[in-house]
């Protein structure tokens, strides 16, 4: 049975990290890189040919941003599976969620074509390889997903970009219930649900830390090396 | 009620700018393998609790200064809700393994490679998804200074330094001398060029294993970071 939370809770990452175990402290990666990237690369790029014919800045920013969370979400689940510490209902959600995921990834890529900003790198801290830190950290996921397209969907310009995130929003809700139900909390728990403005998904991800820099693995100096 | 004809006709929906395709399934991990850099130093220890013996040092940086890597072998999550990482180590003797808390480890990187060098036959092979895409004669240790035999990994790549007697790539590994203990910077075993080619194949080094120039080149373009060695 699902344990009954109080009306109008609403999972995020902030409730569900009380403990501070998906940030530690002393981050070491360049905050706001990841998703404050995204409207930059969208103004930077604004004069180059693309794909995505038609589509207003704005409505390119906006797919960005979209585009920044589905990798965060699509490399969380790749992760989860290819780890294998997952295990039984939570491991078959990962498998289909992260198979999702992944599909959002490629149409938005192959919407913006060069316009596209570049999957960054992730480390989740162990909440992929970790039975009810996954759970957790997919509810947070999955609810952040759906607020933040619901966040923008008032400032979407076109109406095929609107269609198109619509039509994602709902499969987002789906997965939001599907991981909700197997972390134990009502998968539905408000009657109404409100969209997150982008600054407070912003500050919400980058809270976690999960963006990092790459580790540098080219030397510079001579080798050592006993030859 | 008011019949269907009766009704104003609604607006169609827009086709959506996207075409989501099907879900994407990820192929096989059965060639998998998985590293991470360490990002704290930290006490690598026989079992996954602070209280076991300690195994080895680790630091982040590598003598190459480089970041330091191992290998992810497993884990596991402790009493208190900690994760544990068991790693395959840089450290003497060599095949050591450990645990380490998963907090002290950066991000998961995976690869589907694994260099074999065959310490008989005197070659190197790359499989890529367990195929076979590279392979080449190489010089290993004379018998003084054998190379190590076990299983290691490519924890770096060397290409900004002008030395004829390394060529232009050079690849460090998690493997050490057993004998030369005192050689600078920890008598670490590399994967190099030469500029001795006429050498190879043979027993001719330190413990390194030398390619002919055009050899490592070519091997430079398959090879990534966090490769798994097996030296036999």
């Amino acid at each position: 049975m699902i344990p009954q939370l109080p009306a109008g809770v609403d999972v995020t990452l902030d409730q569900l990290d009380r403990d501070g175990a998906l940030r530690e402290a002393g981050s070491r990666l360049p905050r706001g890189r990841f998703l404050g990237l995204a409207a930059g690369a969208a103004v930077a790029f604004g004069g180059l040919a693309s794909p995505a014919r038609g589509v207003t800045k704005g409505d390119v920013a906006i797919l960005n941003y979209a585009l920044s969370l589905e990798y965060l979400q699509s490399a969380f689940y790749t992760e989860t599976e290819r780890v294998a510490a997952v295990k039984g209902q939570a491991a078959r959600a990962a498998r289909v969620v992260g198979a999702v995921e992944r599909a959002h990834v490629i149409a938005f890529r192959n919407l913006l074509g060069r316009k596209a900003i570049k999957r960054p790198l992730f480390d989740f801290r162990g909440t992929t390889e970790d039975q009810q830190a996954f759970l957790k950290t997919a509810v947070a996921f999955e609810d952040l997903a759906v607020a933040a397209y619901k966040g923008q969907a008032h400032l979407i310009e076109s109406d095929a970009v609107l269609a198109a995130a619509v039509s994602i929003h709902s499969v987002e809700a789906r997965h939001a219930a599907w991981v909700r139900h197997l972390f134990g909390i009502r998968p539905a728990a408000n009657a109404f649900d409100e969209g997150k403005p982008r600054a407070e998904i912003e500050r919400i991800v980058q809270s976690t830390s999960f963006v990092v820099a790459r580790s540098r693995t080219r030397g510079r100096g001579g080798p050592r090396f006993t030859g | 009620m008011a019949s269907p004809s009766a009704s104003p006709a609604l607006a169609a929906s827009p086709a959506p700018a996207l075409r989501i395709g099907q879900p994407v399934r990820l192929r096989a991990a059965r060639y998998l393998t998985h590293w991470a850099p360490v990002v704290r130093s930290v006490a690598a220890r026989s079992a996954p609790t602070v209280t076991a013996p300690t195994v080895a040092r680790l630091t982040t940086q590598t003598p190459e200064q480089t970041a330091n890597l191992v290998l992810a072998l497993g884990r596991t999550t402790d009493a208190k809700g900690r994760v544990w990482t068991r790693v395959r180590l840089p450290v003497l003797p060599n095949n050591t393994i450990g645990w380490v808390p998963r907090a002290a480890l950066g991000g998961l990187s995976a690869v589907r490679t694994r260099l074999v060098v065959d310490l008989e036959r005197l070659t190197a092979t790359l499989y890529r998804g367990g195929r076979r895409v590279f392979r080449a004669p190489v010089g290993v240790g004379r018998s003084q200074w054998p190379t190590p035999r076990g299983e290691f990994y490519i924890r770096n790549r060397l290409s900004s330094y002008r030395s004829p007697f390394y060529g232009p790539i050079a690849f460090g590994t998690s493997a050490r001398s057993a004998v030369l203990t005192d050689w600078p910077a920890g008598g670490f075993v590399g994967i190099h060029g030469t500029n001795r080619p006429e050498l190879l194949p043979g027993r001719v080094s330190h413990g390194c294993i030398r390619m002919r120039n055009p050899d490592i080149l070519r091997l430079a373009r398959q090879l990534p970071i966090g490769t798994p060695l097996t030296i036999r």
